[in-house]
Formats: C-alpha cells, sequence, structure tokens
C-alpha cells in the first residue's frame, strides 16, 4: 500500500476491538447483585441468546442457498462477480457477529448496571454506556477491518493483466462493494425480525398482564415479561446495529467505488480518492474512543446532566472528527481537500440536525409532542389526527437537512461545477462517511437505552428500594432520549447511504458491460464513447434515463409502492404474533392459577419461543419483496427502470420510515407526558386516548418504520449485484 | 387471635365469613382460588365477636370449617343486601383495598381532624350507593347531611372517599382542570360554582354512578364511615409513603383495563 495513512484505518480497528474487550472484561467483572437479580438477568440472557441463535439457523440456510445461487451465476454462466458468494458470506457473518457480541454484552450489562444502582448513579452509568459502546466499537471494528481486509486481498489477488491502472481499482472497489449485500441481508433477518419480535412481546405482555390481568408492567408474573425485555436487546441492540453495521459499510464501499470513478483518468490521484473514506472512517473510530471516556455524571446528577455528559461525548467527538479529518485530507494530497473536507464537515453536521429533529418531533419537552397530548382530550381520534399530522410535519427538518446537505457536499466537492458529477457524488458518498464517523459513539448511546430499560426492570423484578428505582429510572429516561435521536441518525445515515449505493450502481454497471464485452456505448446521432471511461451522463443518454421515459417512470412508481406494502407486511406481522403471544399468555394463567398468585413460574421461554419463530416466519416475505423487486424490475425494466425504482423507493421510504417513526415515538412520550399529571394524568380520559395512540404507533416506530431503512438500502445493493444480471438477460 | 374472620364487603356488598387471614381474602375476593375472575375490591374487618339476630350467624359455626382436605373455608356469604346499614361502625375493624389483581392494602382508623378553610369537596360514594357528589360541607358534615333522616334524600350509614379537586376547590368559575381526570368537567364546574355562588344547596349530584372503579391517583385524605352518631376516618397514605412503603400495591393500583 502505496499510502502510509491507509493503515490508520487497521490500527483503528484492532484498537476498536481491544476497547470492546477491555470494556467486556471490566463490565463482567463488576457485581452481579442479588440471586433475585441473576435469575432475572439469566432468563433474559437466555432469551436473548434462544433468539439468536434461531436466527441464525434459518440464516445460515438461506445464506448458503444464496451462495449457491451466486456460485452459479458467476462460474458457469458468468453473469455475476466470482468474488460474491465469499463476500456475500462475509458479510452476512461478521454482521451477525457483530450482533452476537453485542447481545451478550447488553444483557449481561443490564443486571450489573442494576446492581451498581443499588450505590452509584455514576457507577451505574458507566457500566451501561460502556456496555452499549462494546456495541458501537465492535460495529465500527468488525465494518472497517472488512473493509480493510477485502481492500487488500483484492488489491493483492486482482490480477494487473491488460487492464489499464484506473480500469482496476473501479474493478477492485466494485468487487469490494458486493461484501455490502451480506450485512444487507443480515441486517434485513436483525432489524424486521427484531421489531416483529420485541413489539408481539410488547404487546402480548400488555393485552394479557395489564388490561385482562390487571398486574403492572415488568411484573415477574407475566409469561411475556421476559420475552419484552428480551425484545428490547433484539430491536435496539442486534438490529439497530446490523442497520447500522450495513450503512457504515455500505457508505465506505460506496466512497471507495465512486472515488475510483471519479478519478479513473487519474490512476496517481485515485488511490488516494479510495483511501481516503477508510482513513477518515479510522480517524472517526479513534476519535470516537475519546468521546467514550468523556461521558462520566456526578453522583448526584439530575436529568439535564446525564444528558450533558452524554451530549459532552458525542459533541466532542464529533467536533475532534470534523478537525482532524482535514490533516488527513491535506497529507493524502487530495486536489480540492477543503472541499472534501468541507464534505466530510456537512455530513457530519447533517447528522447532529437529523437526529436533534428527531429529538424535537418525539420528546415531551417540545411542542409536537404536546400538542398531541392536548388533541388526546378530544378522543382517540383527534388523538391519531394529532399523530399523524406531527408524523407528516417532522419529516420537513430532516429531508431538508438531507438534501440541504447533499447540496453542499455535491457542491462542495465538485468545486462549484454542475458538471463534475462524479466529483459531486464521491463528495455525496463521503458526507455519508463523514455522517457515520461519529458511529463508535453515537451507536453506543442506542445500544446504552436498552440496558438502562432491562435494568430498571430488573430492578423492579427484584423488588428493590424506591433510591435504586430513582436512579435506573433516570438511566431509563435518557435512553429514551438517545434511542430517539439514534433512529433518526439510523434513518438520516441510510438515506445518504442508499444515495451513494444509487450513484455506485453506475459503475458495476460499467464494470458488467466491460465484461460483457460491450466496449464502446452508442449515445446516438454517430456519437460512441470508450464504456471503460464514459462519464454518468454518458450512461444516463444511453440508457435514457429521464422522466419522460416510461421504464424509468414505472420503475419510480414500483419503488414507491415497495416501501409501502413492506410497511404493510411487517405492520400486520406483528399483529398476527401478538395474537399468538395472547393466546399463550392466557393459557398459561388460565391452566396455572399459581402463577398470580406468586406460588408457580410461568413458562418464559415458550413466549420467547412463540415471538422468535413469529419472527422468523413473517419476515420471509417483507425480505422476498425487497430482495425479488429490484430483481425483477431489472429484467423487466433495463438499468433504467431499476434506477427508477431505486429513486422511486428511496424518496417514498426514507421519508416514510421518518413519519412513521417519528409519529410513533412522538405518540408514545405523549402518553408518557399526560401520565406524568397532565390533562388529567393517568386513566383520565386524555389518557385512554394516548393509549390508543400510542398502541397504533408502536408497529411504526419499532417494526416498520426501523425497517424501511433496510428496504431502501437493501434494494439498491441487490440492484448493484444483480446488475451483471440485468445487464445480460434484459428485455429492455 | 379467632381463625375465623368477618368481612364487610363494600363492592358488591356482602357480610361474609372466612377462616382466611384479611390479605389472603382480599387476594381470594379479588381473583377467585382458580385466578379466573378479577375486579377491585373494599372490605372492613368486622370485630369476630360481633353478633346480631340481623344476620345468620349460626352459619358461621355450620359452615365456615376446614375441609376434607385440611384447607380453610374461604367463604360462607351470610347477608348480600342492607348490610352496611344494620353493622354499627363501632363493630367495624381495619379497612382493606384490593386492587384487580388481588394485592392489598391495610388502612388502620385515625382521628378526624375537620379542616379549617372553606373550600369546595368532591364525595366519591362507595356504599350503600354509588354516586359522586360535590358539596360545600367537610367530610363529617357531609356524612352528618347525607345520613340525616329528616332530608328525603338520605342513606342510614355511608362509606366514601373525598377526591381532589385541584384549583376547582377555591376557584370553580377560572381554576385549571389541566390535571383531573373526572368525565364531564364542565359539569362539574357547573355544580360547583352553583354551589359556591348561589348556595340554594350545600351538596349536589354530579354524577349518577361512577364507572371507573376507585380513583386511588385522586384520593385525598382518605376513607370515611359514618352516620348520625358515628364517624370513623381512615387515612390514604400520602404518595410518598405509597411508593416507598406500598410499592407493589400502588403499581397494581395504577393499573386499569385501558392502561398500556
Amino acid at each position: 500500500m502505496n499510502e502510509p495513512i491507509f493503515w490508520i484505518a487497521p490500527i483503528a480497528a484492532l484498537a476498536a476491538l481491544g476497547f470492546a474487550a477491555l470494556f467486556f472484561w471490566a463490565m463482567a467483572r463488576e457485581d452481579q447483585g442479588t440471586e433475585a437479580m441473576r435469575t432475572i438477568g439469566d432468563y433474559v440472557r437466555k432469551g436473548a441468546m434462544a433468539y439468536l441463535w434461531q436466527q441464525y439457523k434459518v440464516m445460515l440456510l438461506v445464506f448458503l442457498v444464496l451462495a449457491a445461487l451466486f456460485a452459479v451465476l458467476a462460474y458457469p454462466l458468468g453473469a455475476q462477480n466470482p468474488w460474491l458468494p465469499f463476500t456475500f458470506i462475509g458479510g452476512g457473518f461478521f454482521s451477525a457477529l457483530a450482533g452476537y457480541f453485542g447481545m451478550q454484552t447488553a444483557t449481561r450489562a443490564s443486571t450489573r448496571t442494576a446492581a451498581a444502582a443499588r450505590s452509584s448513579l455514576s457507577k451505574a452509568l458507566r457500566i451501561a454506556f460502556r456496555s452499549g459502546a462494546v456495541m458501537g466499537l465492535v460495529v465500527v471494528g468488525l465494518g472497517l477491518g472488512n473493509v480493510v481486509a477485502w481492500f487488500l486481498v483484492a488489491d493483492w489477488l486482482i490480477p494487473q493483466t491488460n487492464m489499464e491502472d484506473g480500469v482496476r481499482m473501479v474493478l477492485i472497489t466494485t468487487t469490494i462493494l458486493t461484501f455490502g449485500v451480506g450485512a444487507s441481508l443480515q441486517a434485513m433477518f436483525a432489524r424486521v425480525g427484531g421489531g416483529i419480535f420485541t413489539k408481539a412481546a410488547d404487546v402480548g405482555a400488555d393485552l394479557v398482564g395489564k388490561v385482562e390481568t390487571g398486574i403492572p408492567e415488568d411484573d415477574l408474573r407475566n409469561p411475556a415479561v421476559i420475552a419484552d425485555n428480551v425484545g428490547d436487546n433484539v430491536g435496539d441492540v442486534a438490529g439497530m446495529g446490523a442497520d447500522l453495521f450495513e450503512s457504515y459499510c455500505g457508505s465506505i464501499l460506496a466512497a471507495c467505488a465512486l472515488g475510483a470513478a471519479a478519478y479513473v483518468l487519474e490512476p496517481s490521484v485515485q488511490l488516494k480518492a479510495v483511501v481516503a473514506p477508510i482513513a477518515i472512517a479510522g480517524v472517526g473510530i479513534l476519535l470516537s474512543i475519546i468521546g467514550i471516556f468523556l461521558v462520566k455524571a456526578n453522583e448526584n446528577a439530575g436529568q439535564e446532566e446525564l444528558l450533558r455528559a452524554l451530549a459532552r461525548g458525542i459533541n466532542m467527538s464529533a467536533l475532534m472528527i470534523s478537525i482532524a479529518t482535514l490533516p488527513v485530507l491535506f497529507v493524502l494530497g487530495l486536489p480540492n481537500f477543503w472541499g472534501l473536507w468541507g464534505a466530510v464537515v456537512v455530513g457530519v453536521v447533517t447528522g447532529i440536525v437529523v437526529g436533534r429533529s428527531t429529538e424535537y418531533a418525539t420528546s415531551a419537552s417540545y411542542a409536537p409532542t404536546r400538542t398531541i397530548a392536548a388533541q388526546a382530550e378530544g378522543g382517540p381520534a383527534t388523538t391519531i389526527i394529532a399523530g399523524l399530522g406531527i408524523g407528516m410535519l417532522s419529516t420537513g427538518i430532516p429531508v431538508l437537512a438531507i438534501v440541504i446537505g447533499t447540496l453542499l457536499a455535491f457542491a462542495f466537492a465538485s468545486g462549484f461545477d454542475a458538471t463534475a458529477i462524479n466529483l459531486g457524488l464521491y463528495g455525496i458518498a463521503i458526507a455519508a462517511v463523514g455522517m457515520l464517523s461519529t458511529l463508535g459513539i453515537t451507536l453506543a448511546s442506542d445500544a446504552y437505552g436498552p440496558i438502562a430499560d432491562n435494568a430498571g426492570g430488573n430492578v423492579e423484578m427484584s423488588a428493590l428500594g424506591p433510591e435504586v428505582r430513582a436512579r435506573t429510572d433516570a438511566l431509563d429516561s435518557l435512553g429514551n432520549t438517545t434511542a430517539a435521536t439514534g433512529k433518526g441518525f439510523a434513518i438520516g445515515s441510510a438515506a445518504l447511504t442508499a444515495l451513494a449505493l444509487i450513484a455506485s450502481y453506475i459503475e458495476v454497471v460499467r464494470i458488467e458491460l466491460v465484461n460483457s464485452g460491450q466496449l464502446l456505448l452508442a449515445l446516438g446521432h454517430g456519437i460512441s464513447v470508450n464504456t471503460a471511461q464514459a462519464s454518468l451522463t454518458d450512461f444516463m443518454t444511453f440508457y435514457n434515463v429521464t422522466l419522460l421515459n416510461p421504464l424509468v417512470l414505472v420503475g419510480v412508481l414500483i419503488g414507491s409502492m415497495t416501501a409501502f406494502v413492506f410497511s404493510g407486511l411487517t405492520m400486520q406481522a406483528v399483529g398476527r404474533t401478538a395474537i399468538q403471544m395472547v393466546e399463550e399468555v392466557r393459557r398459561q394463567f388460565r391452566d396455572n392459577p399459581g402463577i398470580l398468585q406468586n406460588t408457580a413460574q410461568p413458562d418464559y421461554e415458550r413466549c420467547v419461543a412463540i415471538s422468535t419463530k413469529g419472527a422468523q416466519r413473517e419476515m420471509i416475505l417483507p425480505a422476498l419483496l425487497a430482495v425479488l423487486t429490484p430483481i425483477v424490475a431489472g429484467l423487466v425494466l433495463g438499468v433504467g427502470g431499476v434506477i427508477g425504482l431505486l429513486i422511486g423507493g428511496l424518496a417514498t421510504g426514507f421519508v416514510m420510515a421518518v413519519f412513521l417513526s417519528n409519529a410513533g415515538g412522538a405518540w408514545d412520550n405523549a402518553k408518557k407526558y399526560i401520565e406524568s399529571g397532565q390533562h388529567g394524568g393517568k386513566n383520565s380520559r386524555a389518557h385512554r386516548a394516548a393509549v390508543v395512540g400510542d398502541t397504533v404507533g408502536d408497529p411504526c416506530k419499532d417494526t416498520s418504520g426501523p425497517s424501511l431503512n433496510i428496504l431502501i438500502k437493501l434494494m439498491s445493493i441487490v440492484a448493484i449485484i444483480m446488475a451483471g444480471v440485468t445487464v445480460s438477460y434484459s428485455l429492455f | 387471635m379467632s381463625e375465623k374472620h368477618l368481612y364487610l364487603s363494600l363492592i358488591p356488598q356482602a357480610l361474609i365469613a372466612s377462616m382466611l387471614k384479611p390479605k389472603d381474602f382480599g387476594s381470594y375476593y379479588a381473583v377467585g382460588s382458580w385466578v379466573h375472575v378479577q375486579g377491585e375490591a373494599i372490605f372492613f374487618e368486622v370485630d369476630p365477636s360481633f353478633r346480631s339476630d340481623e344476620f345468620p350467624f349460626h352459619l358461621v359455626e355450620e359452615r365456615c370449617v376446614r375441609q376434607p382436605n385440611g384447607a380453610p373455608k374461604r367463604s360462607v356469604y351470610l347477608a348480600i343486601y342492607r348490610v352496611l346499614s344494620r353493622i354499627p361502625v363501632s363493630a367495624l375493624g381495619n379497612l382493606y383495598l384490593v386492587t384487580k389483581d388481588g394485592r392489598t392494602l391495610e388502612l388502620r382508623r385515625e382521628d378526624y381532624t375537620p379542616a379549617t378553610e372553606e373550600t369546595l369537596h368532591l364525595y366519591q360514594e362507595f356504599c350503600p350507593i354509588t354516586p359522586m357528589v360535590a358539596s360545600l360541607l367537610e367530610p363529617h358534615g357531609f356524612c352528618q347531611f347525607i345520613t340525616n333522616p329528616s332530608h328525603p334524600i338520605n342513606v342510614p350509614r355511608i362509606v366514601f372517599s373525598q377526591l381532589r379537586l385541584g384549583d376547582l376547590a377555591t376557584d370553580p368559575e377560572h381554576g385549571s382542570v389541566a390535571d383531573l381526570p373526572y368525565s364531564n368537567m364542565e359539569h362539574i364546574r357547573d355544580v360547583l360554582i352553583e354551589l359556591k355562588y348561589n348556595r340554594t344547596k350545600s351538596s349536589k349530584l354530579v354524577l349518577k354512578q361512577v364507572k371507573e372503579g376507585v380513583l386511588y391517583r385522586m384520593l385525598q385524605g382518605g376513607f370515611y364511615v359514618g352516620d348520625q352518631t358515628d364517624f370513623a376516618f381512615y387515612r390514604f397514605p400520602a404518595l410518598d409513603e405509597l411508593e416507598n412503603t406500598h410499592r407493589d400495591w400502588w403499581r397494581s393500583a395504577q393499573i386499569s383495563s385501558y392502561n398500556l
């Protein structure tokens, strides 16, 4: 490797994994509390592991079948990248491994956080946050480590032969881009399955436990209570981790591919452009680790101070990354390094704006959620209308932030030259890398949420004293805020990553055309250009990618429809699995009266198994939709149709994800706001209406909304890996 | 201590003999022996030595005995109609509040000191009828008023609690209703304005029947039982005490059918 700065990345990846191990062992040495606390913690951990193993078994089967299919397409038919079967399995394996480590840590940490809360808030915060950091650091460590490893292997194994230097690097970067498909499919399993699991358990526990039987939340007599606690980890640790693992790898890989394409005619600069996103990610990891150490609070910290402690870590990391990337780009010697640095800063700022806008839309401290609470006085109908309205309005700031971020990143990187499309798109991908460069610490704050939540549940079920509950309540409340911000960050980064992946699609099409022997693009009027050196505009002309082309228009409409159908499928999946859970909890109460009398123990494992199997079964259809739609669109509509499909899916999916997540979050917090005593407090008419809103919002914010992140990325990455098939066998 | 207990249930009204101790009886009474039923309950423990010709106490000796398998007899109903009116306040012991899932809170009798400042009051009656009534009278005065046989509307004995009115207690015209969970707030406001400014009546009906069960969150002071001669007060714990000392009961009491 001729660029020494490249080695920041493997060092940073190793540092991330090293600190993750350090934090894990430090957490593992902490006191686990009383016998009751340990027992409850064991139930949750065993449930979580049972879910993971069931999911991994299904995944293994799916991955082996698909890898075999890719191998057939790649070797006998020559219609697929020969690396794909291996990168595909690698992507899935390492994403699953990150989820496994995250779950192992989170489920152990909640017991220890609860135990620490018996004596110290500060200690409990440190254990919970640094355990969350294990997930964050494992995701970035394994993600960047894989990017680095695949890049070095591809650089070593892909022969120079008679290819020009520039084309070879495009081939290398588009080859390692296929790593994303395994990560993406695993993310689909983790996010959609996790979303269905967590809401089915939650609804089942609430409907029978609270409504029918009248027992409180987090009551050990409820057979679904452990499944509910497991669900928090499954959704917000494994699901969120896999989602962001994919975004993280996808953004870096797309930036590498676009960098290689932008400087295809300047091989001496090209390598620097490929190394830049990898180095930026490395710097981001190192500074995120420093940020993690800045998160600490005083013993008597209130809610405000806890929030400040967390914000200090994240904001300082973001600031340090913004400053430190400038010398990195300068040392690399990229032309227009100021513009690329501007794109990095734009990405970092956009991530913060999107996160903050989510907090504004969903926190009870601000007007939108309070408006829903006020409307609840009119009954369920006005509550639903208000929530829908607030959810729709809340799309404004994040979408505009991404729009402005995209335009600024394009402008900075292209030197304000609208015709320099390759450079501009590279800038957009660099902005996505910049946004995700803080992932080590932002994901730590996401994974912290379920740890604090489970710690609160453990304290409640173990019947510890009120001062302990007050401490875990403070940590839990902080976790709710970070979870909302994290969801916004995940959606925003998914949108920017998908945009970069769509831009990369054309680069893969270029390689596939060259591989298939089409060395010239006929642009009409007797003009032809060399395929290997054709610009993006040339490709758009060649495939007639204009809105007046019915193939493109049809693709846009189908992409848009797919986002809606996908949301509908995931929402209905929650309902079906929840009904099974309801029946099981009812059956246990009916057959074993001792459960409610506290003389017999419920069968927790059976409820975990119902959610697990339900999640696996119900995600088949949404997964098939996400995978098959771009393949069929490619075969029927061709490259233009696929681009339309991806644009339609991104435009609708992104806005809808923001809408669903924010509406659900706002309904949830409006209910909590009323429960704090406003508008009649608990059990008032307004509260009843708010409960209806919250129930409607649950699958929106925890299942369908977050799953749309995966849809828009998975469709893009499937389109990329099937580009060879599209180019070879498309009807148009 | 006697193995046999007498309980006066208010929801629904009944006199019951049982071999279960109060908390066990509360759990059994709320959810049944097979936990196939549910429903909150309020009951007094009645002095086990209390006897009256009004009730078939011989059934206590005959039927309230251990079962062949040694299990205690859970309930023998002695009466289900006009029970409160036939048991003097002096025979009533501790009051027990039972949540839907069978958790029981014990309230002991305490001295009652009437408040001195003049404010409006809202009462939830539990037995023998279950309306919500607004009044100018403090609890003891209200008890005297409602059990006064010279009034056309009276009951011989009554169990009720006082509910918080917030700002409306002093300013029914402009007071905020933000934290009040009662249905039809404007009607309550009208009734309170009528009471405060027109003073044609000392008490006025707000709601014919409270269907929401016991509004524990809104309780002010506690529970009262009395007639023309006797009056007893059972203090309801303050929020801190509920959170810290009676946490399980309080969490359970906060749950209701629409509380997801």
